[in-house]
């Protein structure tokens, strides 16, 4: 439920118990003065009458609906006044007025008198009836304006919420945010408080991302010096011992060149180094690619089958399409088994690689974290598909695997924006054209 | 040859003039930007090593330098950072051609050979040793005149034998010559196995010595004292 809908339901609630006790306060208040002005008018016309009694003019005259009466008295009452309401004067239950009998005491001439006038004001149903009217259209009214204005108000006050909410959901540890500016103090504390997490969270990330950039930047120079150094100390006289000492420093040198090559490829393309701006014809990579795995292909004397459609343009840039193939054919060879088969279809929207192997024993999801591989293979470096994952995060490509016995079946969406479709190759072509 | 190394590290300089001396080359050491423009002037060089990031100055501007001054020498450019932008800018600038730390000498031996070759010796393309001939444009071995049935790798992985010759390779020298970087071919030293083995199957069955030693537990080395 929205913050707004809360406080409109509060608001509501609030108006829907008060109403009740507001209108029985009016009714009353409405009946008392009623009753007081006519009670008071009633007085009067006694009052009159009473005099005119007394000069000895006519009495009985009828007027606004009320008519005096005198009684002779034997003695005056010790109260002035006797005032009667009679709410059903009709006797029917269903009478719309009430009868107000105002008696007042006194001597006229020397004998006690009662003189009595009557009146009728309105039942008290009636007022209620009123009152009941008004207040409902009173709660419409309210409640329709709350209603309204309240999500007007929230709108506008919720504003720079949602636009602190939307910097939040967007928030990239690669940059520091600015939250908007608002004078309501919650949300400027809740923004405070945010940017100071963030930047701090930005700040950290930096960090730890420089260190390791850096760490594998200068790590080059000294793999560097020992590989150099290795290769002239094989070159001295040597025994056969020390021959097998410096081949394993050679072979764990080259796993550390690699693990550290990929590592800056990997940092590299989380930096957004590797910005799309050409598309490349993707089934000649394809080709390419393949052509430079024959000599393998044929060792393990893996049959390819190969499903590749003409003039698929892709935007990626060609460095990243060239690793993409490489490692997910290098993989589909590595993990192969001998006499093993590869099929590969590249298809306008996707590229698809089966092939034969020994079954997995990651799970799937994994497969694609760094440092993940299969024990078949200890000799790899383990960051092949975490390459293939970053590739595919940078373009947009989706990347997905599973495994139906006997294949594993690597699969790659291309986004659709990524491909240039036949109309768009054309322009380009003219647009070649009228360029040259 | 005559080499000038530009190389801050002197670990690094001094490993590649050890290499490149027993190559009997000529290699002269400059470890920062001022040095490398000073010796630039004052000799001439075959070829330069280029160290891109140097302590007093960028290995780019040194190229600029050098097309300023008309100096002819071959670049090969050496750097830390495998970046794209940064080959294309060392390529674009002058140099002939780009490696990265950390590197085999072989390779950069192999490397500095074939930019030597472009350079110096007007494009020959025609490599000889005793009866082994080798012609880089066509890709064509041969052995006393009779042409070589070989592909493309086994010529490659040949002509890189013959370029670093008396010298041990490492499996992993040649199959990153062979296959490059990117390919995680740790595993996969059965392959070089294999080519070196068809490789001097052939050269055998074309009656050529058979050049081709076998370290035990380090590699192969391409033997010239046998006849």
């Amino acid at each position: 439920m929205k913050l707004v809908d809360k406080f409109t339901l509060w608001f509501i609630g609030v108006i829907v118990v008060t109403t009740p006790i507001t209108s029985y306060i009016c009714l009353n208040n409405i009946e008392r003065k009623i009753d007081d002005v006519e009670i008071a008018r009633l007085k009067t016309v006694n009052m009159k009458a009473a005099a005119r009694m007394t000069d000895g003019s006519s009495v009985n005259i009828p007027r606004d609906a009320s008519f005096t009466t005198f009684t002779l008295l034997p003695t005056l009452p010790a109260d002035s006044f006797r005032i009667r309401k009679d709410p059903d004067p009709d006797g029917n239950h269903k009478s719309l007025e009430s009868r107000l009998t105002v008696s007042t005491f006194m001597n006229i001439n020397g004998k006690a008198y009662e003189v009595t006038t009557s009146s009728y004001i309105p039942a008290s149903r009636q007022i209620l009836n009123a009152i009941l009217d008004t207040v409902a259209w009173k709660l419409l009214l309210i409640i329709l304006c709350v209603a309204v204005s309240a999500r007007f108000l929230s709108q506008h006050i919720l504003h720079t919420l949602r636009l602190t909410m939307k910097k939040i959901h967007n928030f990239d540890l690669k940059k520091k945010i600015t939250f908007p500016q608002t004078n309501t103090a919650e949300f400027k504390e809740l923004n405070t408080f945010l940017k100071k997490m963030t930047d701090r969270a930005v700040e950290e990330y930096t960090a730890v991302k420089q260190f390791s950039e850096n760490a594998s930047h200068e790590l080059q120079t000294p793999l560097a010096v020992i590989r150099g150094k290795l290769e002239l100390l094989s070159e001295t006289n040597i025994d056969e011992c020390q021959a097998t000492l410096l081949a394993d420093m050679h072979h764990a040198i080259e796993k550390l060149s690699k693990i550290n090559r990929s590592l800056i490829l990997l940092s590299k393309m989380e930096n957004n180094e590797f910005a799309v701006t050409e598309h490349i014809k993707f089934c000649r990579v394809a080709k390419d690619v393949l052509a430079a795995y024959e000599d393998r292909l044929e060792m393990k004397n893996i049959e390819v089958k190969r499903e590749l459609d003409k003039n698929i343009q892709l935007r990626i840039h060609p460095v990243l399409a060239d690793m993409l193939m490489n490692n997910l054919l290098g993989n589909a060879i590595r993990h192969n088994v001998q006499d093993g088969m590869i099929h590969i279809i590249l298809k306008q929207q996707k590229l698809v690689i089966k092939n034969t192997g020994l079954p997995p024993e990651t799970p799937p999801e994994e497969l694609f974290e760094r440092f993940r591989k299969s024990n078949q293979c200890s000799e790899s470096v383990g960051l092949g598909l975490a390459i293939v994952k970053q590739i595919c995060e940078v373009c947009d490509f989706k990347v997905s695997y599973r495994y139906k016995a006997p294949l594993h079946i690597l699969q790659v969406d291309f986004c659709p924006e990524s491909v240039i479709n036949e109309a768009e190759q054309d322009k380009f072509e003219t647009a070649a054209v009228v360029t040259a | 040859m005559k080499v000038l190394v530009v190389e801050d590290s002197k670990e690094i300089a001094s490993s590649i003039h050890d290499f490149l001396v027993r190559e009997g080359y000529i290699c002269e050491l400059a470890y920062s930007f001022d040095e490398a423009q000073e010796k630039l002037l004052l000799y001439s060089y075959d070829c330069v090593l280029l160290d891109i990031m140097l302590p007093d100055g960028n290995g780019l501007e040194l190229l600029k330098f050098m097309k300023e001054q008309g100096i002819q020498s071959g670049v090969l450019i050496i750097s830390a950072k495998d970046a794209m932008d940064d080959k294309i800018r060392g390529l674009e600038g002058g140099g002939d051609d780009y490696i990265t730390k950390p590197f085999h000498l072989p390779e950069l031996h192999a490397r500095l050979r074939a930019i030597y070759r472009r350079k110096k010796l007007s494009g020959s393309n025609i490599i000889t040793f005793n009866e082994i001939t080798l012609n880089t444009d066509t890709l064509e071995a041969s052995i006393n005149g009779l042409l070589l049935d070989i592909t493309r790798k086994e010529f490659d992985l040949l002509l890189y034998l013959v370029v670093n010759k008396n010298r041990v390779l490492s499996r992993q020298s040649i199959a990153t010559h062979l296959w490059g970087d990117y390919t995680d071919n740790l595993a996969n030293f059965d392959f070089v196995y294999q080519h070196i083995k068809n490789l001097r199957k052939k050269i055998s069955a074309a009656n050529g010595a058979d050049y081709i030693d076998t370290v035990y537990g380090l590699g192969y080395k391409f033997n010239a004292s046998k006849v």
